[in-house]
């Protein structure tokens, strides 16, 4: 039977109504705090998939601390994954920068034989440029051959040398530096090395082929020439004690020498007789 | 502005001038010479270089008189001086750094060593 809302009962009955009707309020209240910070939370998730971040700790709900736990270790997880993924990146990176530090140390060292080489190769046209201004700008057959002595003591390295020139069949010093003149008048053409080279026109370099007793000190003989014939012949005997053997570039100054310094003393020569004559 | 540093060579022989000159001209450096000792020691004083390639055999005046002169003048004194012999014996290269020369070259000259020693006497 449904009760009278107006029975005496219904006193109390609204009095205790009244406190439920507060409770419900104030229930209600903490469930819309409750769903203001679930939204919140969910919203702070959203978020942090979003960043592809870990989450940070949810606060822990209550009564479920071991479902805080295996949040913080997801997140720990999380964590660590990137940050093995960082250290792999990083020693990518490493390995990338160790191989490009050797191609750079093996480029700057190609770099440095290639101006080695060309620095080698510019002091050896230096060298024969020197050879050419000197023995041409001298106006007279002594100073022709004084620039030879100057070349052969400066550019070759030796203190010893002389000059023979060409006379018939036999050789006789024009002018000699650092060695006795004696032995070497009138040498035959043909005879030794010294009168070989005049009468072949070939460039003999000490070490090839089989040395007499009398080219002990001989480390070179270059024919001085007027196209193919001879017309002196320049010896050098031994090196400068610190200079170890002739070079490459003491070869070409000696090609250089044969072609062009018998042509300069030949036109000294020629340009003195009349002058001389007179 | 690259600052140029002043070089004076001295030897009495125009093939190691020449030679010198070559090498040194392409390497941004200015030339100045002087034919033996005395002159090397009066340009010197009038040029005020910032090294000197100094001979060892020179008529009038030789290298290590000239390299003594240099250390005795106030405003000379304090110029590197690198000596250029023909002897690589120690004897030579002995009196060398006694007359005052910083460091020294053997001819034949070898480009490379030359500018090697030139740079470092010039701190570059």
């Amino acid at each position: 039977m449904p009760s009278d809302p107006r029975s005496p009962r219904l006193v109390p009955d609204l009095a205790s109504g009244g406190e439920k009707h507060r409770e419900l309020q104030k229930v209600n209240e903490r469930l819309r705090e409750l769903v203001a910070s679930l939204k919140s939370e969910q919203e702070r998730l959203a978020e942090a998939r979003a960043s592809s971040l870990p989450t940070p700790t949810p606060p822990p709900m209550a009564g479920s601390e071991h479902g805080a736990i295996d949040l913080e270790k997801k997140r720990l997880v999380a964590e660590l994954a990137l940050a093995r993924e960082a250290i792999d990146h990083a020693s990518a990176e490493r390995e990338r920068l160790r191989l490009r530090l050797a191609d750079i140390e093996a480029e700057n060292r190609r770099i440095c034989d290639e101006y080695v080489a060309v620095e080698e190769k510019s002091s050896e046209l230096a060298q024969l440029f020197v050879a050419l201004d000197r023995i041409h700008g001298a106006l007279t057959r002594d100073e022709v051959l004084g620039a030879l002595q100057e070349i052969v003591i400066n550019l070759i390295g030796t203190e010893e040398l002389a000059v023979l020139e060409v006379q018939g069949d036999r050789l006789a010093p024009i002018h000699t530096f650092g060695v006795d003149p004696e032995p070497l008048r009138d040498i035959a053409l043909g005879a030794g090395t010294i009168g070989r080279t005049a009468a072949t026109g070939v460039l003999h370099l000490a070490g090839r082929g089989e040395p007499t007793p009398e080219d002990r000190d001989l480390t070179a003989c270059v024919p001085l020439k007027v196209g193919d014939r001879v017309y002196a012949v320049l010896a050098i005997f031994r090196l400068l004690g610190h200079k170890p053997g002739l070079t490459e570039a003491d070869h070409a100054v000696f090609e250089l020498l044969s072609s062009h310094a018998g042509i300069a003393l030949h036109l000294r020569a020629q340009t003195a007789r009349p002058a001389a004559a007179g | 502005m690259v600052d140029r540093k002043k070089i004076l060579l001295v030897d009495d022989s125009s093939t190691v001038l020449l030679m010198e000159r070559m090498i040194l001209s392409k390497s941004e450096y200015d030339v100045v010479t002087a034919k033996d000792g005395l002159e090397g020691v009066e340009k010197a004083r009038a040029e005020r270089p910032d090294l000197i390639l100094m001979d060892v055999v020179m008529p009038r005046m030789d290298g290590f008189e000239a390299c003594r002169k240099l250390r005795e003048a106030e405003e000379t004194a304090t110029i590197p001086v690198i000596m250029v012999t023909t002897r690589g014996e120690l004897a030579s290269v002995e009196t060398g750094y006694a007359s005052g020369c910083n460091d020294y070259v053997t001819k034949p000259i070898n480009g490379l060593e030359l500018l090697a020693k030139v740079r470092s006497c010039l701190g570059q």
